[in-house]
């Protein structure tokens, strides 16, 4: 889950019926775009090299966010904006201590057939320009393409769909309504020209996502090195308490174990101050879970991503790792951290 | 004989010897000397601030150009205008492409408070790939507004022309014609660029609202760093950012050219008036140079403190010349227009651009110009033979005066006549208007003396003295009248092309002004795809009572070449085109089964579109997408539309398109019919009396010609300037001519002549010398007058027009200016001849 750019979003559509809980997910049509609800994201985040000595890591995220605007007209321009669709990748190199990013943003009349920036609703094939990331019998691939990074990545399904909350259904907040349909691809078996890795895949839905106390949340998920896979979130309030929490953890071969909010806490440890956006980030956590007790620590510091100059939202969101009780490494994953850069504007 | 008599020897006497000795010489003659410096000012002064109005013009143009068309790498267009949208499908993929940002601009009017319209630009943008491209153009949403604010279709961003104009501000709404209708939108925001009235909105909205879906006007890229251009699909054509502007540059290139030189005029005249006052200035020092010659001065010597004294005054004048075109480029620029009358550029209040290399080579040209002046006073102060000098020997020696320069000259010139133009301005035209007037003026001797030759010895003491010096001295007429020759035929010339021009434009107008009442939907052919009728509004109009008939006509812009201004097309009903069009020549019978059409001059001068040939309308980009072969059955005399026009009939056009919109409406009223009820009527019939724009013939042509008067204003200013500037040399002569005569003068009152007498001689002999400048001046002009006629102004403008010489006009020109100069050669004569009277008599010992 993630996030803040597409909760800004003030004048919404109207309500969807799309989120409800019982829903049954069914794929891979639910890969595909569900353009009637008003913000869905496909979040690939991973590292290549191994366990024990990550070489990169890199995030490829596609948001679509149904803004509204031009429902009712029957306009027959392709450019009628009913969507917006756009992209944030980043490569963190681990070797240079260098972290690249760059986005993308279009306009989508929410037209099956157009070519410039599409998402499809049978399944993942999501583009804006050059830019894609598609679903294919559980192969996931996504094209970076810019001056500034370049990515190739086959995400290669190893495990069974996760399904997030209640079978699909994940809540965001005291009221049922703060909710969204969230599934998670732990552990894909990953290839690219830099190093092959493991990746984990995201794909969520929703109508309302942040209460309005929230000003932002904190994210892990962790591929663990035994094939087990950690997800914890909080939504946090201005003075920094947790609004509402959340995560699973599905060891290797088992089932789910999805998390009640009151069986996770996430404490802030050391923070980052960012030189370009002065956002301090608390790049390291300590995680209470029922699945035990761990701490989170980045693997570099300056993994921001300024999108101030373009679509206009400011987090951190980098490859960390994840030390059990003793202090061993376990696992590799992204934390998310959002709402640090002045309270998301809503 | 060598100068080399002291230390000084090597280097010749030093520059501050010079100053001191040119200073003298100026203090003894300041209002002479001042004259001509003056004189070259003064061209100094028009020429630089011609330059410095067209370039703050042109600058203040490029520049809102530039923020509305961004800084892309390359932008693509049609072919034929717009382009088809699904273009930029394929642009924005190729390889090599980083951002494609797609921009759809379109010409209309907005609503004002009190009714009426005021035109702007709209243009149809997306917010989120523009930024890096035109970041002017990118939406500011106001504070209170969402952030999607920039995609809402209802939602308008107003730069600060539009927003002063209309009169609105944020959350305000605005209506904008679209067709027979306002669009009303809220006005959400602004965006910085600069320049004329400027309305931003979604581009989907645009293509909504104004009935463009599926085109755009063009599409802006960004390149990948070092990526080449990948090959475009058919139909697009690329331009750099600069072609667009290199295209509003060459939209009024001719113009400013014609203005610059007629400017430069003011500075030729200058240069004449150098060479008279600097011609007399050495003739009356000749002993004093004889005498620095016999001391040991140098032939070349001598020339160089001639030249030198040229520079200073070139200098000088250049100097004070800068400065006052500075002054008046910023005055005009304040109070008038940057245009000059030229209409170039619409809606632009531009501020003062300072040129300094512009500004320097001004000052150098009226500095070249005064020694250009001074080179043949130079030439003699050097040739003068200092011993026969001191004697006093050699102003008595008449110099062979030869013919043959000037007529060398004359020749050329109309050689120059015949040349084509070059890079599309007349410059060979304008050097043959320069050797004309060198040549004539060169021959002012040769005239002199066949015209005296012609006649008769006149009978009398006083007349025969006058005459047999006249004759005997013609070879200082040249010093003395030139300035008179080169301003008469100025004056003569643009008199005869100011109405020649005039005459045709009149002409013109009657021809294209059949009907009683017009009435049109927009301004401009750009706007007139914005704001049209339908043709159920012609038949209703036809309708109305006290209308006769109504003929309909149809106006577009059409991109014939990629970098050339647009031409206009006009669809309409062509009866008989003999009768309805302004043709050159009968037009050719039209062909079975093919299109015919007509075209204005312009057509012929810039695409060779001659009688017979076949033309492709570019009529692809909105209904009927097609670009059909026509055959081309006359050309039609066209003053409006420098850039070309093609008439076709209505019905073709609508059988070609399918476009049934109308823009413009002659109406022919019934006998008795009251033109202001025909008016009202059509008005209330209108979808908004707002969107009709009435004018009678009569009130149209009155304007015409006014606007025709307004612009040519300037040419009559600068005819009375090179008059006045030709008279103050002819008295700048004779009076040093007088100054130089004392002896003589001592003479003839000892031999009884009354002071009275002697300034009726010189008169006469000044009546002599201008009579021949007048003729002259004449001819001259009326020559120059043809090859502005014949060849500068289809060169510069691509039109053509008859020749007309306003006789009596120029006769009276010419008298004048003969009249002017006796009594200046009087008044001077007796303001020399009183001290002339007194030194005599101090040397008359």
């Amino acid at each position: 889950m993630m996030v803040a750019a597409l909760a800004a979003l003030a004048s919404g559509p109207a309500r969807s019926e799309a989120i409800h809980r019982g829903r049954v997910l069914q794929f891979p049509r639910d890969h595909g775009a569900h353009p009637d609800t008003r913000t869905e994201w496909w979040y690939a985040t991973g590292f290549l090299g191994t366990f024990e000595a990550p070489t990169h890591g890199f995030q490829v995220t596609f948001f679509r966010s149904r803004t509204g605007l031009a429902e009712d007209s029957r306009s027959l321009s392709r450019f009628v904006p009913r969507q917006l669709l756009f992209a944030h990748a980043a490569l963190t190199d681990l070797g240079a201590r260098t972290h690249h990013h760059a986005d993308r943003i279009a306009r989508w009349s929410g037209d099956g057939q157009a070519t410039l920036a599409v998402a499809a609703v049978h399944d993942a094939h999501i583009c804006i320009g050059r830019w894609q990331l598609r679903h294919d019998n559980g192969t996931w691939q996504a094209l970076i393409d810019d001056p500034a990074l370049s990515l190739q990545l086959t995400m290669q399904r190893t495990q069974p769909i996760l399904l997030q909350g209640d079978a699909g259904f994940s809540r965001k907040g005291p009221e049922e309504r703060q909710a969204s349909h969230y599934l998670s691809e732990p552990q894909l078996a990953t290839t690219s020209p830099l190093g092959s890795g493991r990746a984990w895949l995201d794909h969520e839905w929703s109508d309302e996502i942040l209460h309005p106390q929230a000003v932002g949340w904190d994210w892990v998920g962790f591929n663990l090195a035994d094939d087990s896979a950690l997800t914890v979130f909080q939504l946090r309030r201005a003075d920094g308490s947790a609004l509402w929490a959340g995560g699973s953890w599905r060891p290797a071969g088992g089932s789910v174990r999805a998390f009640a909010p009151d069986e996770v806490t996430m404490t802030p440890g050391r923070l980052w101050a960012s030189g370009g956006t002065g956002a301090r980030y608390p790049v390291e956590w300590a995680l209470q879970t029922p699945a035990g007790r761990f701490t989170v620590r980045s693997l570099l510091d300056a993994q921001e991503l300024d999108g101030r100059g373009s679509t206009g939202t400011v987090y951190w969101e980098g490859l960390s790792e994840l030390r059990d009780d003793a202090g061993r490494r376990v696992g590799l994953g992204y934390l998310e951290l959002t709402g640090y850069a002045g309270r998301l504007r809503l | 004989m060598t100068g080399a008599t002291t230390g000084a020897t090597t280097d010749g006497p030093r520059l501050a010897d010079f100053a001191r000795l040119a200073w003298r010489e100026w203090r003894h003659h300041p209002w002479r000397h001042g004259a001509a410096m003056l004189a070259v000012a003064l061209g100094v002064a028009l020429a630089s601030s011609v330059h410095l109005i067209n370039q703050s013009a042109l600058a203040e143009f490029s520049s809102a150009l530039r923020a509305t068309n961004g800084e892309p790498d390359l932008t693509l267009r049609g072919e034929a205008g717009e382009l088809p949208d699904t273009v930029l499908d394929t642009v924005a993929l190729a390889p090599g492409v980083a951002v494609a940002s797609p921009v759809l601009a379109l010409d209309t009017y907005a609503r004002l408070a009190d009714g009426e319209r005021a035109s702007v630009q709209v243009l149809g943008v997306d917010a989120l790939q523009i930024a890096p491209l035109a970041p002017d153009l990118l939406p500011r949403p106001a504070e209170s507004e969402d952030r999607l604010a920039t995609l809402d279709p209802g939602l308008v961003f107003l730069n600060a022309a539009a927003r002063e104009r209309l009169g609105v501000a944020d959350g305000d709404s605005v209506q904008l014609q679209a067709g027979t209708d306002w669009v009303a939108l809220r006005v959400a925001g602004w965006v910085p660029a600069g320049g004329t009235p400027l309305v931003v909105m979604d581009i989907a909205a645009a293509q909504q609202h104004f009935g463009r879906i599926g085109w755009l006007s063009r599409i802006d890229l960004r390149l990948q760093p070092g990526a080449a251009p990948p090959p475009w699909p058919p139909g697009v054509r690329a331009e750099r950012p600069q072609d667009a502007e290199q295209r509003v540059s060459q939209l009024s290139r001719a113009y400013r050219v014609n203005l610059t030189v007629l400017a430069l005029v003011a500075l030729f005249v200058g240069a004449f008036l150098v060479y008279s006052v600097v011609a007399l200035s050495v003739a009356q020092r000749l002993p004093g140079f004889a005498l620095l010659g016999v001391l040991g001065m140098t032939a070349a010597e001598r020339r160089r403190l001639v030249l030198l004294e040229c520079a200073g005054l070139g200098l000088a004048g250049s100097a004070i010349g800068l400065a006052a075109g500075a002054s008046l480029a910023a005055a005009a620029l304040r109070w008038l227009a940057g245009d000059l009358g030229g209409g170039y550029f619409p809606g632009v209040t531009p501020t003062l651009q300072w040129s300094p290399a512009g500004l320097a080579g001004f000052g150098a040209l009226g500095t070249l110009a005064a020694l250009v002046g001074g080179w043949v006073p130079a030439q003699h102060a050097r040739g003068l033979q200092p011993a026969q000098a001191l004697k006093g020997l050699s102003s008595l020696e008449a110099p062979v005066v030869s013919a043959r320069p000037g007529a060398l000259l004359i020749a050329a010139g109309v050689a120059l006549a015949f040349a084509p133009p070059l890079g599309g301005l007349p410059l060979a035209a304008y050097a043959s208007v320069a050797c004309l007037l060198f040549g004539g003026v060169a021959l002012v001797p040769a005239v002199v003396g066949s015209l005296l030759r012609v006649l008769s010895v006149p009978g009398g003491a006083l007349p025969r003295l006058a005459w047999r010096r006249a004759h005997f001295q013609r070879h200082t007429a040249t010093a003395a009248v030139a300035g008179v020759v080169a301003s008469l035929a100025l004056s003569v010339a643009l008199t005869v092309m100011v109405t020649s021009f005039r005459q045709g434009v009149s002409q013109w107008l009657d021809a294209v002004l059949p009907a009683d009442l017009y009435a049109r939907t927009a301004g401009s052919s750009a706007a007139a795809q914005q704001a049209w009728l339908t043709p159920a509004f012609v038949a209703d109009a036809a309708a109305l009572p006290g209308v006769q008939r109504v003929s309909a006509s149809r106006v577009r812009s059409l991109s014939f070449a990629p970098g050339r201004p647009a031409v206009t097309l006009i669809a309409r009903d062509i009866a008989d085109p003999a009768e309805t069009l302004p043709l050159l020549e009968a037009p050719l019978p039209p062909v079975a089964g093919e299109t015919g059409v007509y075209v204005s001059e312009a057509m012929v001068a810039l695409y060779d579109a001659r009688p017979g040939t076949r033309l492709v309308l570019p009529l692809a980009g909105t209904q009927g997408n097609t670009s059909p072969s026509v055959v081309i059955l006359g050309v039609w005399r066209d003053y409006a539309r420098q850039f070309g026009a093609v008439t076709l009939d209505a019905a073709d056009y609508r059988r070609l398109t399918g476009d049934t919109r109308v823009n413009d409406l002659a109406l022919w009223l019934a006998p008795g019919a009251e033109l202001a009820a025909v008016r009202d009527a059509l008005r209330a019939l209108a979808p908004d009396p707002a969107m009709l724009e009435f004018g009678a013939a009569a009130e149209i042509r009155a304007l015409s010609l006014r606007i025709f008067d307004r612009s040519f204003a300037v040419t009559r200013y600068l005819q009375a300037v090179a008059i006045v500037v030709g008279l103050v040399g002819v008295a700048a002569s004779l009076s040093a001519q007088v100054m130089a005569r004392r002896k003589e003068f001592g003479l003839l009152s000892h031999l009884g002549l009354t002071r009275r007498q002697v300034i009726a001689l010189v008169a006469g002999e000044a009546a002599a010398w201008l009579a021949a400048g007048a003729v002259i001046g004449l001819a001259l002009g009326v020559a120059v007058s043809a090859v502005l006629v014949h060849v500068v102004n289809p060169q510069s403008f691509h039109w053509t027009m008859d020749l007309v010489l306003p006789w009596w006009r120029l006769m009276l020109l010419g008298a004048a200016v003969l009249a002017a100069g006796v009594a200046t050669a009087a008044l001077s004569a007796r303001h020399a001849a009183g001290r002339a009277a007194v030194l005599s008599v101090k040397e008359d010992w």
